[in-house]
């Protein structure tokens, strides 16, 4: 899945990056992890928001100049988060649109926070963030208390479990999802069995499972990353264990079930419809496995949503001053974007965040059920 | 007590894979006094060697049996040569340099394969064919799958192999004469330069074991994998008293059933901190580890 | 600080510093926050370099006195409400503990495996950090105040980064200040070996616990710069990669040299930076340099120099009151009884072998005792016991009339006993002059804070030390080399350097262990005029010796042992006719090793 972006992504980020920079252009800046572990999904992150530059300069572009995407790699590190913050401030960006560990995040938001410049978040669902009282922050992603009381009533209303076991990685993201979880799941009366962290990396997770199977879940709830989820899946298949198994949006990847095969069948994920289910984002789909010879990341079309935005709210006020652009952004209300209508609140969140889940059946991820305003379990079409 | 029996034999699953790899960080150290500190990553190359194999294997319609023999030994051959290679550019030259000096190549060298195989397979997961199902049958109440087995009884095998080499071969007796003194190994008449190749060819090959392994019984591999085995695998050769091959073995089960039974009863969060704290009991009460040979030294 | 002055690489250094400090009036934002971050990790570095570089032990997990500081800070400002200066005390304070925490396992522990334990260490610091609430779990703490300064918040990169940069001036300052004391040169001894250190009467345990606490409190300091620069943290910023990132500064710098370590941080915090375009590639290519460079540069890219302390003139150092050889060697020794030392059915088992077995013998102040004897007799481990480096199975050591009771060598030297080894153990990168300072140091009295801050009292113990080393030097003919690297004299010299290593402690009893192996029948010669001459003022001469001329040529008394046994003693002429003597020469022609055999079976030493 990753391998061809380097080969198709990388000159490709090149070429752009380095043709477009002597015109008169307007520089949205996207720091994301470019090297290290995570680069992976740095580089989908920010193929998303040049396939949005693309697509707005292929109209005409915003007050009859030029997008222009200038990546930097924060490495998912405060230090260099920082600096490629701060390098992207000198460069003169008009906004910023990207990101992707909170703990490279806050500090970016910071640093952009002190140069006035806005920053919309695509990935980071940590309510944190918009919790410092910054004025600079929007984001595309709901919040982990958002999609927290959404998997737990998931479980309590449409599994029908009684005891769930509850598992973190112990990342800022997975456990901000797991407390919300629990929180929620607490609140509907439902019994926590076991609440606790695994180390990610470690590859056997059959010493966890097995205990927490002994103390009878219906239900465990893994609310880390793909990876450890495939080979939970695995590895609960072959110790036969009863409980369903499920995740957060961070599941929702091809990865588990190439790695888990026959027992991923089963899986479920909770998610925000993703553009695979959209039917706005079909052609997102299609053009960015076209471009980039590959399917979009998990965070792709929020990075896309994010870089549109931008580009649409300096096109309504005229200008790419810092300020007017932060002011136009807070008065930002049901832009049709690829992830539905999007609303941002008083502090910069989506004042309304959708959730489905999804299921692995027959060995490929397919959409299952929804939440009507009702309240009703419906499935997704 | 059928959790009991599901975490040993977790534990010792996991064991085998940190004393395969454990034994290329004793042997290394035995005779150079290096910690090589890129051996977790030669584990790594070893399972990316085998998936592209595999890989192959699976596109030409060869059967599943010979491919899987022709990718052990490929790895095999292939990553042992990689660590001779490694050897013999990176650390011959600093053998007489200060120790610290070396010990930052290796580090070195770990950052360079580990980004040089992201940079060829991507810094995603790759997935190994799923050419082995968990079929496996019930002991105690606990399930344990063939593969486990197979694991466990391979990693036997080939560690008895190892210390039956280094005792009974002319090259093994050179390795331990070597790892007692050099010079005076030179004296002799060995060729030391060989024997430390071939030293790292075996430990790497054995490490590449452990990964082609690795991959085929967890199935997803990535270009980071490396860097928990290896500090475990370390701490294990560690544990046992490094330089000492019984040692890395016992060192390396002892690690994984260790840590099996903190993730089981008491919690993964906390399971390298209670691997570490055991770590430096035992060296505070034994200071050369487990089975650690008392330093020579003379006033 | 005139001194710094006089010499090119500290005026080149201060003319460093001040371009760093006028960085921020013509340059963007991005550079300045990219130089903090290099005087973040040169603050770092300088701490670590304390441990790996001067005091040469390995700490993999030194991310972890950095996470303590950075934590600290960001507790007390959130939870107490305390401002940044009043959390520096308490930083320094926790991050001080912590390192007595990690020092004190590790001490007894070979260099190899402080290698783990110290990486362990690390880990469980972050491990804790990550799990705990009140650390915020793998949130961090969010909303640390930035540092205050005359009611102006420090925020902007510029302020900030002044305020890093006069971190580093205090922490340089503190660094080169110890480098040139004696605890910086008792570091370099225990570096250089371990054991020798220990023998000349360095305090070598709690040497090395200084070594960590202080490069901890370097490391914690570090920490709550961090912490208030960011205004949040979290346990990824202290991760294993990032201890390693440090260390990496400090040997690709250079060991124990303080420009290097800061050249060190230029390139591993600058080079990622300057290497942006590559993206993907830019670990690779970083990777790959770094082990280009330590192919090239094995000692690092700025190894430290030889430190230089320039002996006083002759005329100086005589006019020096107390400074005279006699006079020091008198100082010891007057009103101390006649028997020196008495060593009372003394045994060393190692294993299942008696190397020693109820040795008694009796030396007398002020004469020459030679033990003979065929190699594995145990004369050496007499010596050990002696000394202090391993205890007696059995037995007393009874000194001055008392009884000298499992002491430390260090302390033993302390109490008079000086010792020089088989093989030569000198610390061959000091210089000659500072080889004879160490063997000496353990005689200061000022404490180490008025020696930091040259007080005038201090100055003159100083003064008095360095005239009394000159005059040892003189006293064995070495003050024409005083500046030379040890480890290049040739081979006769080095042995009378050991020996004026070992007399700079003022001993009231000498032990030479082989002296004269691989000595040319000159150099022999004026090895026995040395030893008269030592005798003559007044120590007392324990020697052990295969050449049997200069044996009988020098001794007053001899005492012949066999098997771990005393069979002979008396006169030169008397042992030389006693038959047992004669048999246990010819006799046992076997040349059997029994010392060597007990060490490996035992680890006499480690």
């Amino acid at each position: 899945m990753i391998k061809p972006i380097l080969y198709a992504g990388l000159p490709l980020l090149m070429t752009l990056g380095g043709a477009a920079a002597f015109a008169d252009t307007i520089k949205i800046g996207v720091p994301v992890p470019l090297s290290g572990p995570y680069a992976s999904a740095g580089v989908d992150v920010l193929n998303a928001a040049k396939l949005a530059a693309a697509d707005i300069n292929a109209s005409g572009g915003v007050l009859g100049k030029q997008i222009e995407i200038l990546g930097e790699d924060d490495a998912c590190d405060a230090q260099q988060g920082v600096q490629a913050a701060q390098k992207l401030v000198d460069a003169g960006v008009a906004a910023v649109a990207g990101g992707y560990c909170s703990g490279a995040a806050l500090p970016e938001l910071t640093a952009l926070h002190r140069a006035g410049i806005p920053y919309i978040l695509d990935a980071s669902t940590n309510p944190k963030l918009t919790q410092l009282g910054f004025n600079n922050v929007f984001r595309t992603i709901g919040r982990d208390d958002q999609q927290g009381p959404f998997a737990a009533a998931f479980m309590a209303n449409y599994l029908k479990a009684k005891k769930v076991a509850v598992i973190d990685d112990n990342t800022v993201y997975s456990k901000g999802l797991a407390d919300n979880t629990v929180a929620g799941l607490k609140k509907l009366g439902i019994d926590v069995v076991y609440y606790d962290a695994v180390t990610p990396g470690q590859m056997d997770y059959s010493a966890v499972l097995s205990h927490v199977a002994s103390l009878g879940p219906d239900v465990i709830d893994y609310t880390g990353y793909f990876a450890e989820a495939g080979l939970m899946a695995k590895e609960a298949a072959a110790l036969h264990l009863a409980p369903k198994l499920m995740g957060g949006d961070a599941t929702d990847d091809p990865t588990l079930i190439k790695t888990a095969g026959m027992a991923a069948n089963g899986w479920m994920a909770t998610c925000a419809p993703l553009p695979q289910f959209l039917t706005g984002a079909k052609d997102f789909v299609t053009n960015f496995t076209k471009a980039y010879n590959t399917a979009p990341g998990p965070y792709s079309v929020y990075e896309y949503d994010a870089v549109e935005i931008a580009a649409k709210t300096i096109k309504s006020a005229g200008s790419t001053d810092p300020a007017t652009l932060i002011a136009a952004l807070h008065k930002v209300t049901d832009y049709p974007g690829l992830t539905g209508n999007i609303t941002f609140n008083s502090v910069g969140d989506r004042a309304v965040a959708s959730y489905i889940t999804v299921i692995v059946k027959d060995e490929a991820w397919a959409p299952y059920v929804k939440q009507t305003p009702a309240g009703q379990w419906v499935p997704v079409q | 007590m059928s959790e009991f029996i599901q975490l040993v034999v977790a534990g010792l699953t996991t064991g085998s894979f940190y004393a395969l790899v454990a034994l290329g960080y004793t042997m290394v150290y035995g005779i150079v006094r290096l910690i090589n500190f890129a051996h977790g990553d030669i584990f790594m190359v070893g399972a990316f060697i085998g998936w592209t194999v595999l890989t192959a294997v699976a596109a030409s319609h060869m059967p599943w049996g010979i491919g899987l023999l022709l990718a052990l030994i490929l790895a095999m051959l292939l990553t042992g040569g990689i660590g001779v290679v490694i050897e013999r550019f990176a650390y011959q030259p600093l053998l007489s340099a200060p120790p610290l000096s070396i010990l930052i190549t290796a580090l070195g060298v770990s950052i360079a394969l580990e980004n040089g195989v992201l940079l060829i397979f991507g810094a995603g997961f790759n997935t190994y064919p799923h050419l082995i199902g968990s079929e496996g049958f019930m002991l105690g109440g606990a399930h344990i799958t063939n593969i486990q087995v197979g694991i466990i009884v391979l990693s036997f095998l080939l560690m008895g192999g190892l210390y039956l080499f280094v005792h009974h071969t002319f090259i093994g007796t050179a390795m331990r004469a070597l790892a007692v003194d050099r010079d005076a190994a030179r004296l002799m008449g060995i060729n030391v330069e060989r024997v430390i190749q071939i030293t790292f060819f075996l430990g790497s090959s054995l490490a590449a074991v452990a990964g082609v392994m690795e991959g085929l019984y967890y199935t997803e591999i990535n270009f980071f994998m490396g860097f928990v085995v290896g500090l475990r695998a370390f701490t294990a050769a560690v544990l046992g008293g490094i330089g000492n091959i019984p040692g890395a073995m016992a060192g390396g089960l002892l690690i994984g059933l260790l840590e099996a039974f903190s993730a089981g009863y008491i919690s993964s969060r906390w399971t390298d901190v209670i691997v570490f704290l055991v770590l430096i009991g035992t060296l505070v009460i034994k200071p050369t580890g487990l089975f650690g040979e008392r330093v020579v030294e003379r006033m | 600080m005139q001194g710094l002055l006089n010499r090119p690489i500290s005026a080149a250094g201060i003319v460093a510093l001040a371009v760093a400090a006028i960085l921020p009036f013509f340059c963007h934002n991005y550079i300045v926050d990219v130089a903090l971050t290099i005087v973040t990790y040169g603050i770092l570095a300088l701490g670590l370099n304390i441990v790996v570089g001067y005091a040469g032990l390995l700490d993999l997990g030194y991310a972890a006195f950095f996470a303590i500081g950075a934590y600290t800070t960001a507790l007390l400002e959130t939870l107490l409400n305390f401002n940044f200066w009043e959390t520096i005390p308490f930083s320094l304070l926790f991050a001080g503990i912590s390192g007595i925490i990690i020092g004190y396992p590790t001490l007894r522990l070979r260099s190899d495996y402080l290698a783990i334990v110290t990486l362990g260490f690390g880990e469980i610091v972050r491990i804790i950090a990550t799990n705990l609430d009140i650390t915020g779990g793998p949130n961090g703490i969010y909303g640390i105040n930035p540092a205050n300064l005359l009611g102006h918040d420090l925020t902007s990169p510029k302020s900030v980064y002044a305020l890093g940069l006069v971190f580093l001036v205090c922490v340089l300052i503190l660094v080169i200040r110890l480098g040139r004391s004696r605890l910086g040169r008792a570091w370099t001894s225990l570096r250089e070996d371990e054991n020798a250190a220990e023998a000349v009467g360095v305090p070598t345990l709690r040497v090395k616990m200084l070594a960590y606490v202080i490069g901890a409190l370097i490391g914690g300091l570090g920490g709550s710069l961090f912490a208030a620069r960011f205004g949040t943290i979290d346990p990824s910023s202290f991760t294993y990669a990032q201890s390693v990132s440090i260390l990496i500064i400090v040997v690709l710098g250079g060991r124990g040299s303080i420009p290097g370590v800061l050249l060190g941080a230029i390139i591993i915090a600058g080079l990622p930076e300057a290497l942006r375009f590559l993206n993907l590639w830019r670990e690779f290519v970083f990777a790959i340099a770094l082990i280009l460079l330590m192919l090239v540069r094995p000692q690092g890219l700025w190894p430290a120099r030889l430190r230089h302390i320039a002996p006083p003139s002759a005329e100086d150092a005589h006019a020096t009151p107390h400074a005279e050889v006699a006079e020091q060697i008198a100082e010891t020794t007057a009103g101390e009884p006649d028997v020196l030392l008495e060593a009372r059915d003394v045994s060393r088992v190692f294993g299942g072998l008696k190397a020693v077995s109820n040795v008694n013998f009796t030396v007398h102040r002020g004469e020459i005792l030679s033990i003979i004897g065929p190699n594995g007799a145990g004369k050496t481990t007499v010596f050990n016991c002696l000394t202090g480096v391993i205890p007696p199975s059995a037995g007393a050591i009874i000194w001055n009339g008392k009884p000298l009771a499992k002491l430390a060598p260090h302390k033993v030297v302390a109490r008079g006993l000086a010792r020089t080894f088989q093989g030569i153990r000198l610390f061959d990168n000091l210089t000659v002059f500072e080889n004879v300072l160490v063997g000496m140091d353990h005689r200061f009295h000022v404490s180490l804070a008025s020696e930091m801050l040259a007080l005038s009292y201090a100055r003159r113990e100083t003064h008095l030390h360095h005239a009394a080393g000159r005059n040892w030097l003189e006293f064995v003919g070495l003050t024409a080399q005083a500046g030379l690297r040890a480890g290049d004299l040739p081979y006769g010299d080095q042995r009378r350097l050991e020996i004026a290593r070992a007399l700079a402690g003022q001993p009231q009893l000498l032990l030479l262990d082989e002296p004269a192996a691989g000595m040319n029948p000159t150099e022999k010669q004026s090895l026995m005029g040395l030893i008269r001459r030592i005798r003559d003022l007044g120590t007392t001469v324990l020697l052990i010796e295969h050449d049997m001329l200069l044996v009988m040529g020098v001794s007053d008394r001899v005492i012949v042992m066999d098997r771990g046994q005393v069979i002979a003693s008396g006169s030169p002429s008397e042992v030389q006719s006693n038959p047992r003597v004669i048999e246990a020469y010819l006799g046992a022609g076997e040349d059997e090793d029994e010392d060597s055999l007990a060490a490996v079976s035992e680890g006499a030493v480690a």
